[in-house]
């Protein structure tokens, strides 16, 4: 016998959209803050797109916080940002973050690094990363970003239409942007460093909470050929979403096994990035079901296209 | 067997193999301990340098090393000299770069006026810095006659000659105090305005061929350095194999050849390798030491045709340079004159008559449009130096690097673990096809990855891993349908052939999607992020083949059973 996580079920999500589009909206909002604070340069945004200096490194014995700020800051570095990492291979490791200085960025790496080992001659330290960027990249890194996402969502309503139709292209669209926003404002909350590597994740999420609904829809298209009547509508698309429910669950955990494994054991890389592609296989699914097919079931239902009494 | 399985399964047998032909330098290369690199490195240049070339390159921020973004700043040139001024930066850097001995670097242009420039494994940033941001030096050097250099060369082998006889054995200790020493030496020298010492490997491997020791075994004992120079353009110039530049090199920079070489000479390489009936090749000159005239006289350098629609180079000189220029000129008629950029020479064309302030380059037969105007973006070059800074810097340590990798490899491992176990429970021998599908999955991707030479990268590892766990997506897809069909009643034969046919169009539907993002990420995408999209869009596309033609071969002959284990 086959070993089924489900059988067949019948629950009524389209039922629930009200419920839905409540916590969505919520997310959402969060999410829109999010992107007007981060576009303000309000939040963790990382260096990358603000420019500044970052170094990270390990001593090779302890080393007290205070000790380090104050030898930073007689170097002329009063605000250098400075965080012990946990859970590095390297027990005293650190971070160390200057602000984007015109007059010293051109060698603010180096002359932290040497700040910091002269203060410390007896205790040595091993520098892990450098990252220095001038105030011009962020902005040229910035309007990558826009483009990017911009790029993906009309490649996503273009392919959808003509696949499918305008309708279903438009729903989603939205339920993609839903979930990249979604993700966006509980990365605020939690105030975790906007990166590169953050924005690529929130792109890959984008991408496959897209395979979700396109798989949904798929089957929503195959059964509407079925039904003719307005009366089954509703039921048609809650059938199409029950119908693809084991799937939707196995695939998704096989990828989260995956971002989670990443997330556990990928180092301190590939931390916030997994981070986020977990958030965004819950709410890529979560919308797929109780966002996607909604959307579309509510324009339909106000001004039919399909189902003309 | 049913029919069109024997040329799927051909196609699987093949593209496996390729795969592995493709991979095996990898595989050997990432097997081999640091030790035996430095070995390979020092006894088999060629090999190694062959070996790097053919296996996956790995990302700046595995292997660790320094990721620099340059910006030419034009707004104080005027429109005119500001339309190459980045061909020009990039062309000095690249030079400088080539000379600094970095393996694989890359120098790229990124947008209108920036410039990439990767070093790995370099982390000194204030070495690099100096290297980056030093203003170009153009010079006007004369050879040495061609006897004269031959003469040189001739006592260079004798002497070498005397020292491959003798067999000083050393000890260990002393190998690695000698090897710190003059590696540091070398360094310096790399970044001192006189570029007479020839330059050597910074990486160490190659450095680490010291004086003092016996010649390295691949040299030969009758005449060392002659044997591995071939005769070059002209009388007094040799071309060296690309593979055994830096044999050469390391025979020149022994103290017992630097006492040979007269104070008012030195050994110089040509900025460019060219190619010789396949073979890549540097040119070694002799010139002489003292500069002549500096670059900074020219004013423009432009590329057209002469009346025999050959290409040439005119050039324009101020007054003062073409006061020193016309004495130069008229007092060296026949002989060849030497552009050094940096310290490397660029061209050394033959002074044909007295030149003032204006003259012209004629390139030697063969030669195309696109070198004339390489040769003028190097004179102007000297003439107008862009200002470049340097506005993004990344540097990352050896210690990271190889972490990362670790923590890459265990993560993709258990991952992927959990993903075969998972459908390999869910779906039971059909899982198990699943699962050898996706094992494929991952050899073909990297087989890709090293046929484009793409460079893996720490988001890549986690591409890698994520198309994992999605192209099972294609399998769950047809599976699920097939247990639909099955439940609806169909014969195992019927609920096979609708799964794949009624799943193809869902699985179509929902990979070019996934290809849609991976592609807009690949035009946001700098470094590591483009390594991640070239892993995603590839992977992804892979796994279309190997749900549609892999798994479906086992299940074409799985259709003549009566029951299926699904």
């Amino acid at each position: 016998m086959p070993i089924r996580i489900i059988g067949d079920t019948h629950v009524d999500f389209i039922g629930k959209r009200k419920i839905a589009f409540l916590v969505s909206g919520i997310l959402v909002a969060m999410g829109l803050v999010a992107m007007v604070m981060l576009s303000m340069g309000k939040g963790n945004l990382g260096i990358q797109f603000i420019g500044g200096t970052m170094l990270e490194g390990y001593f090779e014995q302890p080393v007290d916080v205070g000790a380090l700020r104050s030898a930073l800051s007689s170097s002329g570095f009063a605000d250098a940002e400075i965080q012990q990492l946990q859970g590095r291979a390297q027990a005293n490791s650190f971070l160390v973050r200057v602000k984007a200085d015109p007059a010293l960025s051109k060698q603010a790496g180096q002359t932290v690094l040497e700040a910091i080992r002269k203060a410390f001659p007896g205790n040595s330290f091993h520098m892990d990363s450098i990252h220095e960027v001038g105030p011009a990249v962020g902005k040229t890194l910035q309007s990558q970003a826009r483009w990017a996402v911009l790029v993906s969502l009309l490649g996503i309503l273009v392919y959808i239409t003509v696949r499918f139709d305008f309708r279903f292209g438009v729903a989603a669209t939205i339920a993609t942007f839903h979930d990249i926003l979604a993700v966006l404002g509980i990365l605020y909350i939690f105030n975790v460093e906007i990166t590169i590597l953050v924005i690529t994740a929130l792109l890959t999420l984008a991408g496959y909470s897209l395979t979700d609904t396109v798989i949904v829809y798929d089957r929503i298209r195959e059964n509407l050929k079925k039904f003719h009547k307005k009366a089954d509508f509703i039921p048609a698309i809650n059938t199409s979403i029950n119908e693809m429910l084991s799937r939707t669950i196995l695939t998704s955990s096989t990828v989260l096994a995956v971002v989670i494994a990443l997330y556990l054991f990928g180092g301190p890389v590939l931390r916030d990035f997994s981070m986020c592609l977990i958030l965004g296989v819950v709410i890529g699914t979560y919308s797929s079901w109780l966002v996607a097919s909604p959307i579309y079931v509510e324009w339909e239902s106000r001004s039919p296209k399909r189902f003309k009494s | 067997m049913p029919r069109g399985v024997a040329w799927k399964i051909g196609l699987i047998v093949f593209l496996i193999l390729g795969s592995l032909w493709y991979l095996y330098p990898s595989i050997q290369l990432w097997q081999m301990s640091s030790a035996e690199r430095d070995e390979m490195a020092k006894n088999d240049p060629k090999g190694w340098i062959d070996l790097q070339r053919k296996a996956i390159k790995l990302g700046l921020d595995l292997k660790g090393g320094m990721h620099v973004v340059l910006e030419v700043d034009r707004s104080k040139l005027n429109p005119d000299e500001a339309t190459d001024a980045v061909d020009r930066a990039k062309e000095i850097l690249r030079n400088r770069v080539d000379a600094f001995g970095v393996t694989e670097p890359v120098i790229q242009k990124q947008g209108p006026d920036r410039i990439v420039v990767e070093l790995p494994g370099i982390t000194d940033v204030e070495r690099a810095q100096e290297l980056i941001g030093r203003t170009a030096q153009l010079e006007f050097k004369l050879t040495e006659t061609p006897e004269k250099a031959q003469l040189l060369v001739d006592r260079i082998d004798k002497s070498l000659e005397a020292i491959g006889g003798s067999d000083t054995s050393s000890s260990p200790t002393d190998t690695s105090t000698a090897t710190d020493k003059p590696k540091d030496d070398v360094l310096k020298d790399l970044f001192s305005k006189d570029s007479t010492k020839p330059k050597s490997d910074s990486t160490g491997a190659l450095a680490s061929q010291d004086t003092g020791e016996v010649l390295p075994p691949q040299i030969p004992k009758e005449r060392p350095l002659s044997s591995l120079l071939d005769p070059g353009r002209r009388g007094g110039t040799w071309s060296v194999r690309k593979d055994e530049v830096p044999l050469v090199k390391n025979l020149l920079a022994r103290p017992e050849v630097q006492k040979l070489i007269p104070p008012d000479v030195e050994f110089a390489w040509s900025t460019k390798s060219s190619f010789t009936g396949g073979v890549e090749e540097e040119q070694l000159y002799v010139l002489k030491k003292q500069t002549e005239m500096s670059g900074k006289y020219l004013t423009d350098a432009k590329p057209s045709f002469d009346q025999f629609r050959k290409p040439i180079v005119s050039f324009q000189l101020t007054r003062e340079g073409g006061r020193q220029f016309a004495r130069l000129t008229g007092a060296n008629i026949g002989k060849p004159l030497a552009i050094v950029l940096d310290g490397r020479v660029e061209s050394d064309p033959e002074i044909q008559s007295r030149i003032n302030d204006r003259g012209q380059i004629t390139m030697g037969t063969g030669s195309s449009y696109e070198q004339a105007n390489d040769l003028a973006i190097v004179l102007r070059a000297g003439a107008l130096p862009a200002p470049v800074k340097i506005i993004e810097n990344n540097v990352i340590g050896p210690s990271l690097g190889s972490d990362s990798i670790t923590k890459g490899f265990l993560a993709s491992l258990l991952g992927g673990l959990a993903v075969v176990l998972i459908i390999g429970i869910y779906y039971q021998l059909s899982g198990v096809i699943a699962d050898f599908a996706v094992m494929l999955n991952v050899l073909f991707l990297m087989a890709v990855l090293a046929v484009l030479h793409a460079t893996l990268t720490m988001p890549g590892i986690a591409g890698i891993v994520l198309t994992v766990g999605i192209s099972v997506d294609s399998n769950v897809l047809i599976f699920e349908r097939i247990r639909e069909e099955l439940r609806a009643g169909k014969s195992v034969k019927n609920a096979i052939d609708a799964g794949y046919s009624r799943a193809m169009v869902t699985i179509i539907d929902s990979h070019v999607t996934t290809l849609i993002t991976a592609l807009a990420l690949f035009m946001f995408g700098t470094g590591p992020v483009k390594g991640f999209a070239v892993t995603l869009f590839w992977g992804v596309a892979i796994s279309l083949f190997t749900a549609v033609v892999g798994t479906r071969v086992v299940f074409d002959i799985r259709r003549e059973y009566k029951t299926l284990s699904i």
